[in-house]
C-alpha cells in the first residue's frame, strides 16, 4: 500500500511527467528513513508530501563535489602568426588555447601557425630578363600587326561590299524613277506592268552583272529578287525612297568614322610602347593582388594611360610566351591564354553596356517576348509528347537480347509477365507525366522509339503468344540444323494455318488471352477460381446453398468440381457467381421488404 | 589544441583581443576586437583649457561639455583624418591608458581610414603610432572595407553618410576600388549649417544651448513670447566653446524632425512640385521642435526641404554668407570630387554615355520623367556638375567595369548617422532604380541605429578577430626595413 493506492482511491491524479522524478528521489531518500526505524507503510504513505527540501540529500551534494573533474587548463599563448614564411617578421601574439603551458609550449616549436594554410599565392610566371622581353615584344608587336591588319582588311571589304550595294541600290532607284513614270502613263492593264516590271528586273541584272565583280554577284541577285515583290507596289517605294538616301548618306559617314577611330588606335599604339620596366610594374601587381583584374586596374598608376582590357592583353601575351619557352607546358592553360582577345573583349563589354542601357518599356517588351517564345516552346514539346506516345502505341518493344533465354516454358512466362509490369509501370509513369505537367514542369518528350518508324513491321503482334513462341522455335531449328527443316516446315505449316476451335479443343490448346498467369506449372486442382474472392461470410452463405442442392465443394475450404477440367471449373465458377448474385438479391430484397413493413407500421397501416 | 583546431574550422576566428581604433570626423570609437560594439565612444573634439599660470590642460570625452572660462573646443578631425595630431595622439593614449587600461605590448591595433588619405598623411600617422604607442604591430584597415566585412558582403558598393562628408565607395573582394570612389561634403554637417541658418532667419526665435538655461517654459514660437530664465555661469565662456553646444541643437534638430520627401521636391514640373509641397504642408507631416529655451518651432514642409539637400544639394539657399562660405565653391554650387577623379580619361568617356543612357538622375517618378532632362544641365553648365546622393551613386556605378556593376548594384550598403532620416533609403531605392534600369538594386541598410552609425568598427572588430587576418599585421621592424613606401602600397591597401 502506497500513496499512490491511495490517491487512486480517493480518485485523484497526479501529474504523470512529475511522477518518474519522485520516485527516484524516494529511492535515494530510502535508506536515511529505515533508520530512524518508521514503519514503512507509514512512510509510504507520505507519498509525495515529502519535504521540498530533502535534508538527507547533503550528503549527495556533498559527494558531487567531491567527485573531481580535471578542470582543462587553458593557457594564454604568445604566437608568431608568420612563423613559417621566409621574410616574415616576427610577430608576437596573444590567444588562448587549450591546453597546459609546457604541452603547448613543446607543440609550438614543430606546429605551423593554424591559419597558414590559407595563405595561398597564385602561380604567376616570372618575368623573363629585358632581352627575351624585348624579343617577345617584338613577336607579340607582329602578331598584332598580323591580327589588325586582317582585321582591317575584313573591314575594307566589308566597307567595299557597302559600298557597292550603296552604289547598285542608287542605280535601282534611278531605274524605279523611271519605271515610275512609265508605270504612270501606262497604267492600263496588270499584265502590262507586270511585263514591264520584269523586264526591268532583267535590266537591274544585267546592270548588276556590270557593277558588281563577280564574287558577289549572286548575292546581289538575291537582293534584287527580294526587292521585286516591292516595285509592283510603286507608290510605297516612293515614300521609303527619302528614308533610304537618309540612311546612305548616314552610311558614308560612318565609315569615314571608323577610319578616323581605327587611326587614332595606332597612333595610341604607337605612343605608348610597353616598357620592360612598366611590364615588371604590371607583372608584380598582377602577383601582389592575386589577379584580381580590377583592382589591378584600380592600382595601376605607372603614368601611362592603359585601358583594364591594355593590362589584361599585355600579362597575357607575356605569360604566353614565357610559358610556351618552358618544357614543362600546359597546353589547356596557354590555350586558355591564346583566347584572349582585346578587341573581342571590348565589344562584349559594349554588349553588356547596351543591355544596361535598355529603357524600362524595353526590359518589358523582351521579357514579354521571352515568356511568349516559353510558351510556344511548350507547346511544341507538348505536342512531340503527344506524338510520341501516339507513335509508341504503334509500337511493340523490340527484343535486343538473346532469345535463347526465353525459350523455356518458364522463360516465356517470365518475359510475359515482364512485359506486363513494364506497360504498366509506363502507364503509370505517364499518369505521373500528366500530373507533373500540371506543377508547371517543363514536359521532356521521350524519344521517339525506333521500331515506331514506320517501315517497322507490326503483324508479329497480331500473332498469339504461343504462335509467336512457336514459330521463334522453328526457326531457329530451321537456321541451327538444316537437317529438319523438311519436318519442321510440317509443323509450321500445321500452325500457319488457322486452327479450327474443334481442332484447338482437340489439341488442348488454349489461348490465355489478357488473363494473368502465374509462373511455373500448377494443377488446375489447386487453382483459385475469381469467382472465390468473396467476403467469408458471404462464402458461408454460398457453401449452405451449395450444401442444400447437394453439389461437392471437394470438402472443407477448397472450393473445386470433383473433376477440374476446364470446362466443369468454368462452369463451377459461373455457378459461384450467380449463386453469389442471387444471395446479394435475397439480401436487398429482405431489407427492402422489412423497410416497407416498417414503414407501413409507423404508419399505422398495419 | 584539436578542439581549438575544430572550432576554427567553423568560424576562422582567432581571438587576440586586437585594439580597434576608428576615427570619424564626429566620433571616435575604441574598443576591442571581437566585442560587438566598441567600449567608447567619444566626440572627435577636445576642449583646451587655460588657467591663470598660461598651463594648457587637454580634455575629452564628456568633460568637454562642462563650462568654464577660457575654455576652447577644438576640432580633432575634419574629413575623417586627422588634423591636430597632437590633440590626437593625447587623445588615444588618454583612452588607451586610463580608460581602457590597455598593455601595449599585448595586443596589436587596427585603425580605420578613409579612401581619401593619401600616402603623406598615412605615413605620417603609421609613424605616429609606431613612436608613441608601443603596439607590436598595427594595420591600417580602409573603412569600407571595413563595412563589407561587417555585412560579410566581398563585393559591394558602401555608401557612407557620415558627418563631414558623404562617400561612395566600391569594394571589390574586400579591397576598395580607389579610382572608382566618390566623395561630397553634403553631410551631416552641411546639414547642420543649413538648420542653423534656416533658424537664425526666424525672427525672435531665441537660441541658447542647453547648458545655459536654468529653467523654461514651453511656449509657441511665432505667437508666444519665450519665457525661460539663465545660469549664472563662469564668464568669459569662449565662442568655440558655445558654437560647439550650439552645434548640439542643430544636431538634435536634424535627428528628430527631418524627413526624405518621397519626391524631388523642386522637380522643373512647377504644377507637380507645388501639389507635392501642397500635400507635405498637411497637419498631419508636421511636427514640433522645442529649442532649449522652450519655445517650441512648427515644422511643415520645411523639414522636407532640409532633408531634400541630401539627394539635391542645391536645393537649400544659405541666407548667411558666412555658413555658405563654408562649403568651397560659394556660388551654391558645391562639389568636391575625390582626387582619385583626377587621373581618369578614359572613364570621362564612359560617363558621358552613361549619362545619357540613364534618365537624368533625380528623375523619380515615371511621369516626371519627360520634364526632368533639361532642367539640372541649365544649372550646372556653368562649371561643375553637383551631385547629389543618387547621381553620386549612379556614377560610380557607371564608371565601374561593366562585369562588375550587377554584383555591386546588388549589394548597396548604406551606411553612417545621416542615412538613419527616415525615408531616406525608401527614396534612394526608388530613384536608383530608375535611373538605373537595367540594374537589379538592393540596399542593404542595419536595422539597429546604433550598428549604422558604428558600422566601421564593428567590421573592423571582425577583421582583426579572423585568424587569417593576423598574417597581415605589420610590426615596426618590418615597416623600418620595408619602407613606408612598400608597406602602405602593399600591406595596407
Amino acid at each position: 500500500m502506497s500513496a499512490n493506492d491511495i490517491l487512486d482511491v480517493l480518485n485523484i491524479s497526479r501529474d504523470d511527467s512529475k511522477q518518474p522524478a519522485k520516485k527516484k528521489q524516494k529511492i535515494n531518500a530510502e535508506p536515511a528513513p529505515r533508520q530512524t526505524g518508521m514503519a514503512r507503510e507509514l512512510y509510504n504513505l507520505l507519498g509525495p508530501n515529502t519535504p521540498p527540501v530533502n535534508i538527507t540529500n547533503l550528503s549527495t551534494v556533498s559527494r558531487k563535489d567531491n567527485v573531481k573533474f580535471k578542470v582543462s587548463p587553458w593557457t594564454k599563448m604568445p604566437f608568431n602568426p608568420n612563423k613559417t614564411k621566409k621574410d616574415g617578421h616576427e610577430v608576437i601574439l596573444n590567444h588562448w588555447v587549450k591546453g597546459s603551458k609546457e604541452l603547448l609550449e613543446q607543440d609550438e616549436k614543430d606546429k605551423p601557425y593554424f591559419f597558414d594554410k590559407f595563405d595561398v599565392k597564385l602561380d604567376i610566371p616570372e618575368l623573363v630578363d629585358e632581352d627575351t622581353f624585348d624579343t617577345y615584344m617584338e613577336e607579340i608587336r607582329e602578331h598584332q600587326k598580323k591580327i589588325k591588319e586582317e582585321r582591317k582588311q575584313r573591314e575594307k571589304e566589308k566597307k567595299e561590299q557597302e559600298a557597292k550595294d550603296r552604289e547598285r541600290r542608287e542605280k535601282e532607284k534611278q531605274k524605279l524613277q523611271e519605271q515610275k513614270n512609265s508605270n504612270n502613263s501606262t497604267n492600263s492593264s496588270d499584265n502590262k506592268s507586270n511585263q514591264e516590271t520584269d523586264n526591268a528586273e532583267e535590266k537591274k541584272k544585267e546592270s548588276n552583272g556590270e557593277l558588281s565583280s563577280s564574287s558577289n554577284t549572286s548575292k546581289n541577285e538575291e537582293i534584287t529578287g527580294n526587292a521585286s515583290p516591292s516595285k509592283v507596289k510603286v507608290s510605297e517605294v516612293e515614300a521609303n525612297e527619302e528614308k533610304e538616301t537618309t540612311d546612305a548618306e548616314k552610311d558614308e559617314e560612318k565609315p569615314a568614322e571608323e577610319e578616323e577611330e581605327d587611326e587614332e588606335e595606332d597612333e595610341e599604339y604607337l605612343k605608348e610602347p610597353w616598357t620592360y620596366e612598366e611590364t615588371q610594374y604590371l607583372f608584380d601587381l598582377c602577383s601582389g593582388l592575386e589577379l584580381k583584374w580590377p583592382i589591378i586596374y584600380d592600382r595601376y598608376n605607372y603614368g601611362t594611360d592603359r585601358s583594364a582590357e591594355d593590362l589584361r592583353e599585355q600579362f597575357y601575351s607575356i605569360c604566353l610566351k614565357i610559358l610556351d619557352s618552358q618544357e614543362t607546358k600546359n597546353p589547356a592553360l596557354i590555350d586558355s591564354l591564346r583566347a584572349y582577345s582585346k578587341y573581342r573583349e571590348l565589344d562584349r563589354k559594349q554588349y553588356l553596356e547596351n543591355l544596361l542601357k535598355r529603357t524600362p518599356a524595353e526590359i518589358a517588351e523582351e521579357e514579354s517576348l521571352v515568356i511568349e517564345a516559353r510558351r510556344f516552346e511548350m507547346a511544341a514539346k507538348k505536342m512531340l509528347l503527344e506524338r510520341s506516345h501516339l507513335l509508341s502505341l504503334l509500337d511493340s518493344p523490340q527484343s535486343t537480347q538473346q532469345v535463347q533465354q526465353y525459350l523455356s516454358s518458364q522463360g516465356i512466362t517470365n518475359l510475359y509477365n515482364h512485359l506486363m509490369i513494364l506497360d504498366k509501370n509506363q502507364k503509370k509513369r505517364q499518369a505521373q507525366q500528366s500530373k507533373s505537367q500540371v506543377s508547371n514542369q517543363e514536359p521532356v518528350p521521350p524519344p521517339i522509339p525506333i521500331a515506331a518508324s514506320s517501315s517497322f513491321k507490326k503483324d508479329k503482334s497480331f500473332q498469339t503468344h504461343l504462335q509467336q513462341y512457336l514459330a521463334g522455335v522453328l526457326k531457329q531449328n530451321q537456321n541451327a540444323n538444316p537437317g529438319v527443316k523438311q519436318e519442321a516446315n510440317a509443323i509450321q505449316q500445321l500452325l500457319m494455318k488457322r486452327l479450327t476451335q474443334k481442332e484447338e479443343e482437340a489439341y488442348g490448346l488454349f489461348f490465355h488471352g489478357t488473363e494473368k498467369l502465374t509462373p511455373g506449372v500448377t494443377l488446375r486442382s489447386t487453382q483459385k477460381l475469381p469467382g472465390l474472392q468473396q467476403k467469408q461470410s458471404v462464402l458461408k452463405s454460398v457453401n449452405q446453398v451449395f450444401q442444400e442442392l447437394d453439389i461437392p465443394t471437394a470438402g472443407g475450404t477448397s472450393w473445386k468440381p470433383v473433376m477440374p477440367t476446364r470446362k466443369s471449373m468454368a462452369a463451377y465458377d459461373d455457378l459461384l457467381k450467380s449463386v453469389v448474385a442471387l444471395l446479394e438479391l435475397k439480401k436487398g430484397k429482405d431489407k427492402l421488404e422489412s423497410e416497407i413493413k416498417l414503414i407501413k407500421s409507423q404508419r399505422g397501416l398495419q | 589544441m584539436s578542439t581549438n583546431n575544430n572550432s576554427n574550422n567553423v568560424y576562422g576566428g582567432d581571438e587576440i583581443n586586437a585594439i580597434v581604433l576608428d576615427p570619424g570626423s564626429y566620433h571616435t570609437r575604441l574598443g576591442y576586437a571581437g566585442d560587438d560594439f566598441p567600449k567608447v565612444i567619444v566626440s572627435s573634439n577636445y576642449g583646451i583649457h587655460e588657467d591663470d599660470k598660461s598651463n594648457k590642460k587637454k580634455l575629452f570625452g564628456e568633460s568637454i561639455n562642462v563650462p568654464r572660462s577660457n575654455f576652447d573646443i577644438k576640432p580633432i578631425m575634419k574629413d575623417s583624418l586627422i588634423v591636430d595630431w597632437d590633440a590626437a595622439t593625447e587623445q588615444y593614449s588618454h583612452y588607451f591608458k586610463s580608460i581602457l587600461n590597455i598593455d601595449f605590448n599585448e595586443q596589436p591595433i587596427l585603425i580605420t581610414e578613409p579612401v581619401w588619405t593619401d600616402n603623406k598623411y598615412r605615413q605620417k600617422f603609421v609613424e605616429t603610432f609606431y613612436e608613441t604607442f608601443s603596439f607590436p604591430a598595427l594595420y591600417l584597415a580602409k573603412a569600407p572595407t571595413c563595412v563589407s566585412f561587417e555585412q560579410g558582403r566581398p563585393n559591394c558598393l558602401v555608401v557612407d553618410l557620415g558627418h563631414d562628408s558623404v562617400s561612395v565607395t566600391p569594394v571589390i573582394d574586400g579591397i576598395c576600388l580607389l579610382k572608382n570612389s566618390m566623395k561630397t561634403n553634403y553631410g551631416g554637417r552641411f546639414l547642420d549649417d543649413q538648420i542653423k541658418d534656416f533658424v537664425k532667419s526666424k525672427e525672435n526665435l531665441k537660441v541658447e544651448p542647453t547648458y545655459k538655461i536654468k529653467t523654461k517654459v514651453p511656449t509657441l514660437y511665432p505667437d508666444e513670447e519665450s519665457k525661460f530664465d539663465l545660469k549664472t555661469l563662469p564668464t568669459d565662456i569662449t565662442e568655440s566653446f558655445e558654437e560647439f553646444q550650439q552645434n548640439k541643437i542643430w544636431h538634435e534638430f536634424k535627428e528628430t524632425v527631418l524627413e526624405v520627401p518621397d519626391r524631388k521636391l523642386n522637380s522643373s514640373n512647377g504644377q507637380q512640385a507645388a501639389s507635392l509641397r501642397e500635400f507635405y504642408s498637411q497637419s498631419n507631416y508636421k511636427r514640433l521642435f522645442e529649442f532649449p529655451t522652450g519655445q517650441s518651432l512648427e515644422l511643415g514642409v520645411e523639414r522636407f526641404e532640409l532633408a531634400e539637400s541630401i539627394f539635391d544639394p542645391q536645393v537649400y539657399k544659405f541666407k548667411d554668407e558666412s555658413l555658405s562660405a563654408r562649403y568651397p565653391a560659394n556660388s551654391g554650387e558645391l562639389s568636391i570630387k575625390s582626387k582619385y577623379d583626377d587621373y581618369r580619361p578614359l572613364k570621362r568617356v564612359r560617363k558621358a554615355e552613361s549619362n545619357q543612357s540613364t534618365p537624368q538622375p533625380g528623375a523619380t517618378g515615371g511621369e516626371d520623367d519627360q520634364s526632368q532632362p533639361s532642367q539640372p544641365d541649365s544649372k550646372s553648365s556653368s562649371s561643375v556638375e553637383i551631385r547629389g546622393l543618387t547621381q553620386l551613386i549612379s556614377h560610380t556605378l557607371s564608371s565601374i567595369d561593366i562585369d562588375l556593376r550587377a554584383s555591386v548594384a546588388h549589394n548597396i550598403i548604406v551606411t553612417g548617422g545621416v542615412s538613419l532620416i527616415p525615408q531616406l533609403t525608401e527614396r534612394l531605392y526608388n530613384e536608383l532604380s530608375n535611373s538605373n534600369p537595367g540594374l537589379k538594386i538592393r540596399l542593404h541598410a542595419v536595422g539597429n541605429s546604433s550598428e549604422r552609425v558604428n558600422q566601421a568598427w564593428i567590421g573592423g572588430s571582425v577583421l582583426a578577430s579572423l585568424g587569417t587576418f593576423h598574417q597581415m599585421w605589420v610590426s615596426k621592424e618590418e615597416y623600418e626595413e620595408a619602407g613606408p613606401e612598400r608597406i602602405l602600397n602593399q600591406r595596407f591597401r
